[in-house]
């Protein structure tokens, strides 16, 4: 009898599953029938002053340049970037990427400050100082490898942003993509910081080699973030609201922190 | 009426039974103290699968969302997506939205996975924001950059903690469906919106 019950037990677990499975599927569909969800998500998911109706003035332009932005992607820097990728080995590219952040270090530091956040200025200070001797000129990043040390990114229009300066009206940039007002504005004064105290110290660089210098580092860049493009435009269903939400949920995040 | 006795004793412990294997399936659900571990779990079998090269493709989508799917909540996923206008549906039209937004989101998360099939997943940290909220922080470490991912978690009406958004890069997925789904159903019927989603996972 008891040998009974227990294989008769046995038998039940391995093959009661479509049976429980059914009882699952009959139980959702009572929670949808009587609208009987225990949980309300209204409160956590209804945007306020973040509501997606907030006004979009140059929404005819922007929906313009994201579509010739999208074209120029798709049809230029994507395939060039992956012949660039296929000609270059990862590390190489990583190197590459490692030793144009390093460079940027006086943004993140300087806008650090301005937020008041010294403890990460010290950070990115300590970062900065161990990439660049270690790390050989910033080619390698033994401060978050070896240390574990994490970046701190901020720049002005972060830094405007945790003064309650407001994004103003979404304006997707040629190539470079959605921006802010506030944001656009934003690249005058970290360019600067880059221009005099990091990069372009040397003035006997040309336009032209400044303008070469932007190319490796966006072709750089976008070898090391193929198919991200592609995966987010499968997610939209509407192109241009799509990646204007995005941009602006990522920069609120990030002022936040 | 000895025989009667027997019969219903039986029936008796047949229910029993049935019982228990129910409580038995149902407690491969996640505990509050076990999300870490269980997700970390989860998260390198799934790395794993992504990176054994002798599955086929489907195999591996099939795997992953078995590994899955008893964690994430589709049904109030699929609620918070279209908002208010969800009850406005009948019950047919709730059943296939949830069908059609589910297999969306599968979709979308492999589709997501298979860009970083060789980086690492560190869990951070686990965060309760109220009694029915609890946030697990992770990090994906990729090639240039360091994506923080944040798993949202809610106690269901089967005191089960199930996943109802994942935010990456600071981007909430739900914030964001739910954001296209207000602007087309403003202009567009429900139907149009799941003929939508309907092609897009064809």
């Amino acid at each position: 009898m008891k040998i009974f019950l227990l294989i008769f037990c046995f038998t039940i677990t391995l093959f009661g599953e479509p049976y429980v499975n059914k009882q699952i599927n009959t139980t959702k569909q009572k929670i949808i029938e009587n609208n009987d969800f225990n949980d309300d998500f209204d409160s956590e998911f209804t945007e306020g002053r973040e509501s997606f109706v907030k006004s979009d003035p140059l929404s005819g332009y922007n929906r313009l340049m994201t579509n010739f932005n999208d074209f120029v992607y798709v049809n230029i820097l994507i395939p060039t970037a992956t012949m660039y990728g296929d000609a270059l080995p990862s590390a190489a590219r990583k190197s590459i990427s490692n030793a144009f952040n390093n460079l940027t270090f006086p943004i993140r530091f300087v806008n650090n400050i301005l937020q008041l956040k010294f403890y990460n200025a010290g950070v990115e200070t300590s970062r900065f100082v161990i990439n660049s001797t270690i790390g050989v000129l910033g080619f390698f990043d033994p401060a978050f490898n070896d240390f574990g040390i994490e970046e701190h990114r901020e720049d002005f229009g972060q830094t405007l942003g945790f003064y309650g300066v407001g994004a103003g009206p979404h304006i997707v940039l040629p190539i470079f993509g959605p921006s802010n007002l506030r944001d656009t504005i934003s690249m005058i004064p970290d360019n600067m910081l880059n221009s005099t105290v990091g990069f372009y110290h040397d003035s006997s660089i040309t336009t032209t080699d400044i303008i070469q210098i932007n190319t490796l580092y966006y072709l750089n860049k976008t070898s090391l973030h193929l198919g991200e493009y592609e995966s987010i435009k499968k997610d939209a269903i509407d192109l241009y609201p799509f990646i204007r939400d995005l941009y602006e949920q990522k920069r609120m995040s990030e002022i936040k922190e | 009426m000895y025989n009667n006795k027997i019969s219903s004793l039986s029936k008796n412990i047949i229910k029993t039974l049935l019982l228990l294997s129910i409580l038995s399936v149902q407690a491969m659900a996640i505990k509050e103290n076990d999300i870490s571990s269980q997700m970390k779990l989860k998260i390198d079998k799934t790395t794993n699968l992504l990176q054994n090269k002798k599955l086929s493709a489907d195999d591996k989508i099939n795997q992953i969302f078995e590994t899955f799917d008893s964690v994430f909540d589709y049904l109030s996923m699929s609620r918070i997506a279209l908002g208010n206008n969800w009850k406005k549906l009948s019950s047919e039209q709730k059943k296939a939205f949830e069908q059609t937004f589910t297999l969306k989101l599968k979709r979308s998360y492999i589709d997501k996975l298979n860009l970083y099939t060789n980086e690492k997943v560190k869990i951070e940290r686990i965060e309760k924001i109220k009694q029915n909220r609890i946030e697990l922080h992770t990090k994906l470490i990729g090639q240039e950059e360091i994506y923080d991912i944040v798993y949202k978690f809610h106690k269901s009406n089967n005191n089960e903690w199930l996943i109802y958004d994942v935010e990456m890069i600071g981007v909430s997925i739900m914030k964001t469906y739910r954001n296209q789904f207000k602007e087309f159903l403003s202009t567009n019927s429900f139907d149009n919106l799941l003929a939508q989603l309907k092609i897009k996972v064809k």
